[in-house]
């Protein structure tokens, strides 16, 4: 267990350069720009400080999103941006295309005419797909933990304060129904 | 959230559900999740007059059924390619706050919406290449890229975006779009971070591709799933798998050019 402050900074700072560089893609509002790079640079933070002190990339991310999603869903109104925006264009900086694109590479390299050590490849292949797929699983679960709970709240109260609607939704529908 | 406000007359059933399914698809084309979708389409035909609304949220398509006095109408639209475009998604969701406090009539919405299609701003061409240049460049340094090979993933990314935005602009399919970006990016980042000294150069080579990442798709599937919708959030899964593979293909040609990689 290490923390080096100097390495939180720097990746807190590309974290924000590079969420900032995609919400211009993601055409998001000028006076917006600067909120994706602050929760950027909080997922970034977050997730490296998570590393130093000894976690997995993956649990590391889920810790990163879930501060986000939960920042997000705090300040959310008084910064007047929609919570997916900044949600999306936080956690953007830690999908590991990276990984993805390796994983990929190294099933390609299995099935060349003359594969070197594949037993070696394939493994590393399948370890870099099970982070791709944990790692995001952990950002999108991360995120949408704190707005499903703040979703559930609000049904709540809607229920108790609303009459019954006339027609009733059908039961297939039952998931969405308790959700809004 | 639909407030039931002092509901207007109702209109007819076919413009409802017509109208409700516009702001559907252009909320789906801007990137939104289908939680959003379901909620702005409910709540724009509330505002019409619908006593009651039925959606689903395809990939490709979306259908509702609308009732207003037991009487109802189903019908469908296609939703057109996928993107992400948040300032036309809040223009939307804000047309449609707006129907619902009763500021605009069913007779203006349609004209509004056309108006904030076409008046909603973009960023110029050239600002969004160096932007989408510079977070690549920044993921580069995330993943460990030296600062040799910085100076090159910024300009390979940016090049990329360029060429990408001049592919989609002629209509090329967006996967061979992706592989072709993908190449240029990649030799793009080799050759100039080899010229520089640099010793992450293969690092550097993923790096100026990653602009090319479907973030927003990936993080909706999972978004869609567990919201109910696992068809939708299927879809988008399968197509984000493809776009991978079609990217590291492109990652794959360069790597052979240069004759990095193992």
């Amino acid at each position: 267990m290490h923390i080096e402050i100097a390495k939180i900074l720097h990746q807190t700072l590309f974290g924000a350069l590079a969420a900032m560089g995609f919400g211009v893609l993601f055409n998001i509002g000028r006076q917006n720009l600067f909120w994706c790079g602050v929760a950027g640079g909080l997922a970034l933070a977050v997730r490296t400080v998570g590393l130093q002190v000894g976690g997995s990339l993956e649990s590391a991310s889920f810790a990163a999103a879930l501060a986000v999603g939960a920042v997000v869903q705090m300040f959310q109104e008084r910064i007047g941006v929609s919570r997916n925006t900044l949600d999306v264009a936080g956690c953007i900086p830690m999908v590991p295309g990276g990984f993805a694109a390796k994983a990929i590479l190294g099933l390609f390299a299995l099935t060349a005419p003359v594969p070197i050590e594949p037993d070696k490849t394939l493994i590393m292949s399948v370890e870099y797909f099970l982070r791709v797929i944990f790692t995001i699983g952990a950002i999108g679960t991360g995120l949408a933990i704190p707005s499903l709970l703040l979703k559930a709240k609000r049904s709540v109260l809607k229920e108790a304060t609303l009459p019954k609607p006339a027609l009733s939704k059908p039961t297939g529908q039952a998931p969405d129904a308790t959700l809004e | 959230m639909a407030q039931q406000q002092p509901q207007p007359e109702p209109e007819s059933l076919e413009d409802v559900a017509m109208i409700a399914m516009e702001f559907g698809k252009l909320l789906m084309e801007c990137g939104a999740a289908s939680a959003i979708v379901d909620e702005y389409v409910t709540r724009v035909a509330n505002a019409l007059g619908a006593e009651e609304v039925d959606l689903r949220v395809g990939y490709a398509s979306l259908a509702i059924t609308v009732r207003i006095h037991g009487k109802g109408v189903a019908r469908m639209r296609r939703v057109g390619q996928i993107g992400v475009n948040q300032r036309l998604d809040q223009a939307v969701r804000q047309l449609a706050r707006r129907l619902e406090a009763g500021e605009c009539t069913m007779a203006e919405v349609v004209g509004e919406l056309k108006r904030v299609v076409k008046e909603t701003p973009r960023y110029p061409g050239w600002f969004v290449d160096i932007a989408v240049g510079l977070a690549c460049a920044s993921f580069g340094r995330l993943l460990g890229v030296d600062w040799l090979a910085f100076g090159s993933v910024f300009a390979a990314a940016t090049i990329g975006q360029y060429f990408r935005r001049k592919l989609l602009s002629r209509h090329v399919n967006v996967f061979i779009t992706a592989t072709l970006v993908s190449f240029l990016a990649s030799v793009l980042g080799g050759i100039g971070s080899r010229l520089a000294g640099s010793s992450t150069v293969e690092t550097a080579m993923t790096a100026a591709v990653l602009l090319l990442v479907p973030g927003v798709p990936s993080l909706n599937a999972q978004y869609d799933i567990l919201n109910g919708r696992p068809t939708l959030g299927s879809a988008r899964a399968v197509w984000v798998v493809v776009i991978l593979i079609f990217i590291t293909i492109g990652v794959w040609l360069s790597q052979m050019v240069l004759g990095e990689g193992r």
